[in-house]
């Protein structure tokens, strides 16, 4: 029972309702036709499309290219974020140079990067780490410099050395403020990888979309736009899954009221 | 935020100091002067292509792309958001079809909109449209949502007609988050114009960057991203005097409750 209480009805009703609007109206005329075909066409597109090898490359170029962009520049990010946010000295000298850099639109890296790194995978991810580097790099400054010094005081009243402090204290701590800059950050990494697959070409889902639709094939377009759509929400899943697992004892922590 | 005079100037030092290091690096050629020209030839062609007036056409182009989908945006988008906060209905009705649509990756919009516009800026302003759309609507039907009921049922108490109420009361009380979508949607419009620019266009800043690039005229994209960085820049602070402006009432508040 509560499975169907559960369900939005009316939402489920307008949507089929525009889907089935959509499938009639792309029927009744050729002109419609040409810019929304059929959404039964595209559900077969994209039916024999996900069996394609083709497109399997596709996906997993962007895949590959995402996870590795991704994942470095949290690696590097979180750790310089730590350093800045912990040395008052640090951040002072550097504060100039992250504020001037970071207005910049990161998309703006790509024409370097090329230049740099010609147009492979290593142009694709090193413009990701680049971008993906701000959000999580912000935040997690934000979050060490946040974390109250009577914490740091007592880790070391207790005889912790600098290497526990940061493990059982600073990270922790800073724990919530980095994992938004890493949300921030996934949909960041999937914007500029696709663009940049958009604007080398080659490989990857961004090249399959924009070049479905200079060859005209509509329905292939828009199942390519279906896959990365997918692509983009299970990767958030994911990403609020382990959220979910790594962050228990936060909400656990709050909803007690210990913080 | 806290203001602290001394490290500002540190951190000028130190921008100096990479500026200087850039410079050197480049003319002792320790890295291929043809990829980093030296700072000092970036800077004289920045200034030589704001004199020529190319960067400001390029610049005028593309800012006129991304207000007129940025404005069209906050022009449908805020009075949507308050009309789902208000009518639970609308909001159940279309939650699906927004929660379907959002998480399509805002570059992935731009041959879409290549198919529907061509080349022009029909296509530019649709794409910045479409993605500015998600966090002003979220942003607003959030604000709205969470208004506190007393707020409303006074004003109504008050003999407030809806109208007036929402003016008067829903659109003030819901304005910080309103603004905060806003904010996060000037970025978002930024990046966009620069995107669809680059895949598809003859003029604007992103395309004049790409293309120095193309044809090997290094110091003409770096010169074009120094625009860009202060573009971005330029923006970000009038947006933060508009928000101060416009939100002076709400920060005076927060302060007293403080």
């Amino acid at each position: 029972m509560r499975v169907f209480s559960r369900i939005n009805l009316p939402g489920l009703l307008s949507f089929l309702a525009l889907l089935f609007l959509w499938e009639i109206s792309a029927r009744s005329s050729q002109v419609i036709q040409s810019y929304f075909p059929p959404v039964s066409e595209i559900i077969r597109s994209l039916l024999s499309l996900i069996f394609s090898r083709e497109v399997v490359a596709h996906l997993l170029a962007t895949l590959g290219r995402f996870l590795t962009g991704y994942l470095l520049s949290a690696l590097i990010a979180v750790s310089l974020g730590i350093l800045l946010g912990h040395f008052r000295f640090a951040y002072a000298l550097f504060e100039v140079l992250i504020e001037f850099l970071r207005p910049m639109p990161s998309v703006a890296m790509i024409p370097v990067a090329i230049l740099l790194l010609g147009i492979g995978n290593a142009m694709i991810v090193a413009v990701t780490l680049y971008a993906c580097t701000w959000p999580i790099l912000i935040n997690t400054i934000d979050g060490v410099r946040n974390i109250e010094p009577t914490l740091i005081d007592t880790g070391r009243t207790f005889g912790l050395g600098r290497w526990k402090i940061l493990k059982e204290i600073i990270l922790p701590a800073a724990m919530p403020y980095i994992v938004t800059g890493l949300r921030i950050s996934l949909a960041i990494a999937l914007i500029l990888v696709t663009t940049s697959e958009m604007v080398v070409g080659g490989s990857g889902l961004g090249f399959f979309i924009l070049d479905e639709e200079r060859s005209l094939s509509t329905t292939n377009m828009y199942a390519g736009i279906v896959i990365v759509a997918v692509l983009g929400y299970g990767l958030n899943r994911l990403f609020l899954f382990f959220e979910g697992k790594a962050m228990a004892w936060h909400r656990g922590a709050t909803a007690r009221g210990l913080l | 935020m806290k203001w602290n005079r001394e490290s500002k100037l540190n951190g000028l030092v130190v921008l100096m100091a990479a500026a200087g290091i850039w410079e050197s690096v480049s003319r002792l050629g320790l890295m291929n002067p043809l990829f980093f020209p030296p700072m000092s030839k970036i800077l004289s062609m920045f200034f030589y292509l704001i004199s020529s007036g190319e960067i400001l056409y390029q610049v005028l182009v593309s800012l006129k792309r991304a207000a007129a989908g940025y404005f069209l945006a906050a022009l449908l988008f805020i009075p949507l958001g308050v009309a789902m906060g208000i009518f639970q209905w609308l909001h159940r009705s279309l939650e699906i079809i927004i929660e379907t649509l959002r998480p399509i990756p805002p570059p992935v919009v731009v041959p879409v909109a290549m198919l529907f516009f061509g080349l022009g800026d029909g296509m530019k302003i649709f794409v910045i449209f479409i993605s500015c759309a998600w966090p002003i609507l979220l942003n607003t039907f959030d604000g709205v949502r969470s208004i506190d009921r007393v707020l409303v049922y006074t004003a109504r108490t008050f003999g407030l007609s809806h109208g007036r109420s929402i003016i008067k009361v829903i659109l003030p009380a819901a304005s910080p988050q309103i603004m905060t979508g806003l904010r996060i949607s000037l970025g978002i419009t930024l990046i966009l114009v620069v995107i669809s620019e680059m895949v598809g266009s003859s003029d604007g800043i992103g395309y004049f960057i790409l293309d120095s690039q193309r044809r090997l005229k290094v110091t003409q994209m770096y010169a074009g991203m120094l625009t860009l960085a202060l573009l971005g820049y330029a923006l970000n602070q009038i947006f933060f005097l508009f928000h101060s402006r416009a939100l002076a009432w709400h920060e005076g508040l927060m302060k007293r409750n403080r």
